[in-house]
């Protein structure tokens, strides 16, 4: 390339001294990336086969942590919830295209832009604030959903909502209705955004209906964004725990448990510090996740 | 297209409407509005009422929840704000912190792989990058156990060092291929000039690299504001808690107390809002990692 032609050019004059200052420009960025990412990530790896708290316990195993895991009713519970749970959220990918698609055909490009400035705006509060006023909504005595069915005359439907085992599962898939991703919306306007004007004309000339030209139109358009944002999710759902661990804590019982939360509670849960156990579930969730990745690149990669 | 428009808007002849008819267009574009209205609505409405409820007492969120009535309850916000007020400081130094640190750290590691010449630079260049790839799942109990026997447990540190850690594989990346890019003549005259490699970057490259700075202190930052997890393993002592956990705190040890925990809310929302309202573009640049504009 251009710049390591120029910079073989400059050999001659770079000496000791310019070779020391590229260690120095480097170094940080080196160190920094081995101690508080590789290096936490091989211990990770390591402990996997140990009995291991942190500290005082540390016996190596071999594979009885996976074994166990491999037995272990609870870890297969949070299995289930978490490919019920990435299920839902591949499916409420749809409604932000649709968003998008439709704000993407107002002609009015002021009330484009008010409309894209709107769906911002949930980014704008922390996300922990989302899901604390989401699980007030939830909230039997207070909480919007019982106070609505009340106000409506509906008060025999009134529910423990999150308190519920049955209906906890569905209450989170019900979190942040009407299920607009700013982030992922902001890829797909971009994704329309790029495509030739001559396009819409064509299509608009051609009298294609408003479904039509969504199906045949916009929608393999947005391949390349749909992958993209499709990748986050599966690597979020998968390896993801946040939400249940604010909203629920993986409960009632176990019924919103998922992976990443079980690997957080062997380690950091009342009473235990089982270190060794979390991380094999770590690496298992790694491995997956590692698999996703890599299928990604080669997969997003070949078609662009 | 646009001949059609214009013709729906003066009147036009029977045959151009036969073929054309302007009234489902018209039809058309309203009920594109009524769906997008409808959306930002239901969208937004927890954020209404979140607003709604700040200013209210309990009984008045218990018995007129969907209705503000007198008298308003602004003293909610003051209580809120010896709460959260020191949350947000935390927040703001340990995500500011971690922005400011990571910058010309990977700023410097750009220059360094983008324009310099030493042994080793591809493979060194090639593990920071590869990490990328790599998930970052499995690293929690680890990095927490390094951070409790470095002895950085209930401090700052322990935030700000694993965000700059994290930061590097792609921001380092970034900065590489905007430096790279750079004009190589700026640095070769600098240098015949007898400027220092420090000089150079301080003085040609960094002033260049403006528009990445802030879109990279941008995205550490919003990383670091939102993330609930780390700190709260690694931060324990209430006076040192960032607004995520200690808002999650807060509610689990105020239950019923929703008009001040609401307030609390509400006035942890507004850094985010007024770095949005100044920066709207660099902003929705830092969230998507400068891959959308807005």
């Amino acid at each position: 390339m251009a710049v390591q032609s120029a910079a073989r050019g400059q050999r001659k004059k770079t000496g000791r001294i310019g070779r020391a200052a590229g260690y120095g420009f480097v170094l940080p960025a080196v160190l920094f990336t081995v101690l508080f990412e590789y290096y936490p990530m091989l211990d990770g790896i390591f402990h996997s086969f140990y009995r291991w708290n942190g500290s005082t316990v540390e016996k190596f195993v071999g594979l009885d942590n996976f074994a166990e895991i491999f037995r272990d009713g609870v870890f297969w519970t949070s299995v289930k919830n978490m490919l019920f749970f990435l299920f839902f959220q591949i499916v409420l990918m749809i409604p932000t295209i649709a968003a998008c698609i439709v704000l993407f055909r107002i002609k009015n490009s002021k009330m484009q832009y008010v409309y894209r400035i709107l769906l911002c705006v949930p980014m704008i509060i922390p996300g922990i604030v989302t899901m604390l006023l989401w699980q007030f909504m939830y909230n039997p005595q207070y909480g919007f959903l019982n106070q609505l069915l009340d106000v409506l005359g509906l008060q025999q439907l009134q529910q423990l909502w999150l308190g519920d085992p049955a209906l906890a599962k569905w209450c989170l898939i019900f979190i942040g209705f009407p299920w607009i991703g700013t982030i992922a919306a902001l890829i797909y306007l971009a994704g329309l955004q790029n495509v030739d004007g001559s396009v819409w004309d064509a299509a608009a000339i051609d009298g294609a209906g408003p479904v039509k030209k969504a199906l045949f139109i916009e929608l393999p358009l947005l391949k390349g964004q749909f992958k993209l944002n499709l990748v986050t999710v599966l690597a979020g759902t998968v390896t993801g725990y946040g939400l249940q661990l604010v909203v629920t804590n993986g409960g009632p019982g176990f019924a919103t448990l998922v992976p990443g939360l079980y690997m957080y509670q062997r380690a950091f849960g009342s009473g235990t510090s089982d270190y060794g156990y979390a991380s094999a579930v770590g690496l298992i969730l790694f491995v997956i996740a590692l698999a996703i990745s890599a299928i990604s690149i080669k997969y997003i990669r070949s078609e662009e | 297209m646009d001949r059609i428009e214009q013709d729906v808007r003066w009147g036009t002849p029977a045959s151009v409407r036969l073929r054309k008819p302007a009234r489902p267009r018209a039809w058309g574009e309203l009920a594109k509005h009524a769906f997008m209205i409808l959306v930002c609505l239901l969208l937004l409405y927890p954020f209404a009422l979140m607003l709604q409820m700040s200013v209210k007492d309990t009984e008045q969120i218990m018995y007129e929840f969907f209705r503000i009535s007198s008298p308003y309850h602004f003293d909610n916000y003051a209580r809120a704000w010896s709460e959260v007020g020191p949350m947000i400081k935390n927040s703001v130094v340990m995500a500011g912190g971690s922005a400011l640190i990571s910058i010309f750290i990977t700023a410097a590691a750009g220059y360094g792989f983008g324009k310099l010449k030493f042994p080793g630079k591809e493979p060194l260049y090639w593990i920071v990058f590869a990490k990328m790839m790599l998930p970052g799942v499995m690293n929690l109990i680890p990095s927490f156990v390094l951070a409790w026997k470095l002895g950085l447990l209930n401090s700052y540190w322990a935030v700000i060092l694993f965000a700059v850690g994290g930061a590097q594989p792609f921001w380092v990346f970034v900065m590489r291929t905007f430096v790279a890019g750079q004009p190589q003549e700026l640095f070769d005259s600098a240098k015949v000039d007898g400027a220092g490699e420090a000089r150079i970057f301080w003085h040609i490259a960094l002033p260049l690299l403006r528009p990445v700075l802030s879109l990279s202190a941008l995205n550490v930052f919003l990383g670091v504001w939102n993330d609930y997890i780390w700190p709260l393993v690694t931060i324990q002592s209430f006076d040192k808690r960032p607004i995520t956990t200690g808002l999650a705190y807060l509610s689990s040890t105020h239950v019923g107390d929703y008009g001040p925990l609401m307030a609390g809310y509400v006035i942890a929302s507004v850094p985010l809002f007024l770095l949005f309202a100044f920066g709207m573009k660099q902003f929705v640049q830092g969230l998507t990692g400068g891959a959308v504009k807005l």
